[in-house]
């Protein structure tokens, strides 16, 4: 029973971060109806930005920053080069134009540099806290990649409920031809979902960073699970994304755990395909949200 | 109000456009006047190419030939957002909306083009973007209360019978204050005592406001129009006050060559 606690716990900053990049996916789906597979390979790229200005400043809190604004700078550049273009073909196009970014991406940043997995150093300690006369499998880093998380769920829910942008990008999203009538400025609201997919994977990198290391391939796994848990709830839906990003992480801790943290992919692309046969919309989908 | 033909200074008009899709000439030189405060009919048999004309005045469609005229000013690359801040509002047939906003958020779209926060602004969620979030909020309000459906603000369209869905879609029409609405098929799928009551609230709108109204159901034409324009064909083949169009015999014939299917 300690064990199965303690695999639990231990699943929750690493879910955060797999939740983080699910909300990626999602938002990108919600402004423009494709799946972005070059996500990760974003979040990498400036994951190594902020390492750069972490090993020249030793500034976390700058290196997050500027990594956010490089995440919406690289959403916006990858949107305007790569999907603008293909995004009136088919889904095909989309989706293959999205793997050609990815690996351009891991290419630069390896030539750039380089390919050995480098460490990112934690802001604050990660070692398991001791409380109660044991240790627990929570760090104070744990706490604060928890707490990141929830503040940028909760703002970008308020963002998308509350705010007169919010409502036009999730009109754009539906039907840009009638938001346009309503005298909605659809492509910048396309612009809008890019840029914040970009900053909140961004942010879900320099997180996941000093946990495992950081080269150019490193968060290729995270994209099986963020993509598991974004389709599982239901592709266009926030709360969706962050409930089984969490619950993925936790259910790969237990895998992790009890097995091999090798069958950890596996199980997530049982739960996809299940996922598939039983509730192909995903558990907060809409039906038809997933139609193109 | 009588108006003389040809208009003199249309509001609105679309001039001497052409457009062929795909091979067919869907508008063959069609000029079409819109006069300042008064409601105009556009109709015509299926496929003459009424919501054509409206696709070419809102941007949709870009004519081969022609140009759109509005206030006295020719509007080149009609840009569809801009339609709004011109003081131009388009309802669509059936009714539009969107189905994941409720009906309130459908509202308060149609105005969110007015509010200027900024997307920084909204991002940071700042003060000032937020009260002007209410402000609009408390205005799609007032103007569903007006339409006796302030208690439908939080469901979703699906879960509305039709009539209210299509108040709701021209609550989202009036909340920008247009100058000009361009209403289609406004009275599709509503029942007679509904449409009684949309003739009645299309005039109380002029005339501080112009209308122009395609439609398929003739005794709501003829009743709320100053005046009509009848295309067939993709061509203008008559215009004039209701009583005049309701006697032409190229309209006559326009509409019974069509099987009958016309209302």
């Amino acid at each position: 029973m300690t064990n199965f606690i303690d695999y639990l716990l231990g699943g929750f900053s690493n879910g955060a971060v797999i939740a983080l990049m699910a909300l990626a996916l999602v938002l990108v789906w919600r402004s423009t109806r494709m799946v972005n597979f070059a996500q990760v390979g974003q979040a990498m790229f400036t994951t190594y930005v902020a390492l750069t200005i972490q090993q020249e400043t030793g500034n976390w809190l700058l290196a997050l920053v500027v990594a956010v604004g490089a995440g919406a700078v690289l959403g916006v550049i990858v949107f305007f080069l790569v999907i603008r273009p293909v995004k009136n073909s088919d889904s095909t196009g989309a989706i293959i134009a999205t793997f050609g970014v990815l690996i351009a991406l891991q290419a630069g940043a390896g030539m750039i540099w380089g390919g050995d997995p480098q460490g990112f150093i934690p802001p604050v300690d990660n070692a398991g806290l001791e409380f109660a006369g044991r240790i627990w499998p929570i760090s104070l880093y744990d706490i604060l990649v928890l707490s990141v998380t929830a503040a940028l769920v909760i703002g970008l829910t308020l963002l998308f409920t509350k705010t007169s942008l919010g409502l036009s990008m999730r009109a754009s999203a539906f039907n840009p031809e009638v938001a346009r009538l309503s005298g909605v400025r659809v492509n910048r609201m396309l612009i809008s979902g890019w840029a914040i997919a970009g900053a909140t994977g961004a942010i879900g990198g320099v997180l996941i960073a000093p946990v495992s290391t950081i080269s150019p391939n490193s968060f290729d796994i995270l994209l099986v699970f963020a993509f598991t848990a974004a389709v599982i709830g239901g592709l266009d839906s926030l709360i969706g994304a962050v409930t089984f990003g969490i619950g993925t992480g936790l259910v790969i801790s237990l895998v992790s755990g009890y097995s091999d943290s090798g069958n950890a992919p596996i199980i997530a692309l049982v739960l996809l395909a299940l996922n598939l046969l039983l509730k192909p919309d995903g558990v907060f989908g809409h039906h038809g949200a997933r139609s193109v | 109000m009588k108006y003389v033909l040809p208009l003199t200074h249309p509001l609105l008009a679309v001039e001497n456009v052409s457009i062929t899709l795909s091979g067919l000439k869907i508008l063959d030189d069609v000029s079409i006047g819109v006069p300042e405060g008064a409601v105009t009919g556009l109709i015509g048999p299926n496929g003459a190419g009424k919501t054509t004309v409206f696709n070419v005045m809102s941007g949709f469609l870009t004519p081969d030939e022609g140009s759109v005229r509005f206030d006295g000013k020719k509007l080149k690359h009609i840009k569809t957002h801009h339609l709004t801040k011109l003081g131009i509002s388009r309802t669509l047939q059936g009714v539009g909306l969107f189905a994941s906003l409720t009906a309130l958020e459908n509202v308060m779209l149609g105005g969110s083009a007015r509010v200027k926060s900024g997307i920084v602004a909204d991002s940071l969620g700042a003060p000032w973007a937020d009260s002007a979030q209410n402000k609009l909020r408390a205005q799609a309000m007032e103007i569903m209360g007006e339409f006796g459906i302030a208690d439908s603000a939080d469901r979703y369209p699906g879960e509305l019978p039709y009539p209210v869905q299509k108040r709701v879609a021209i609550a989202r029409s009036l909340i920008s204050d247009p100058k000009v609405l361009l209403l289609d098929e406004p009275a599709g799928g509503i029942s007679a005592s509904d449409m009684a009551e949309l003739g009645r609230m299309i005039r109380s709108w002029t005339p501080e406001r112009t209308v122009l109204l395609v439609e398929h159901h003739m005794e709501l034409v003829m009743e709320v129009c100053d005046l009509i324009w009848v295309l067939d064909a993709g061509k203008v083949i008559a215009s004039g006050t209701p009583e005049q169009v309701r006697t032409n015999p190229a309209v006559l014939a326009a509409y019974l060559g069509d099987d009958g299917g016309e209302h």
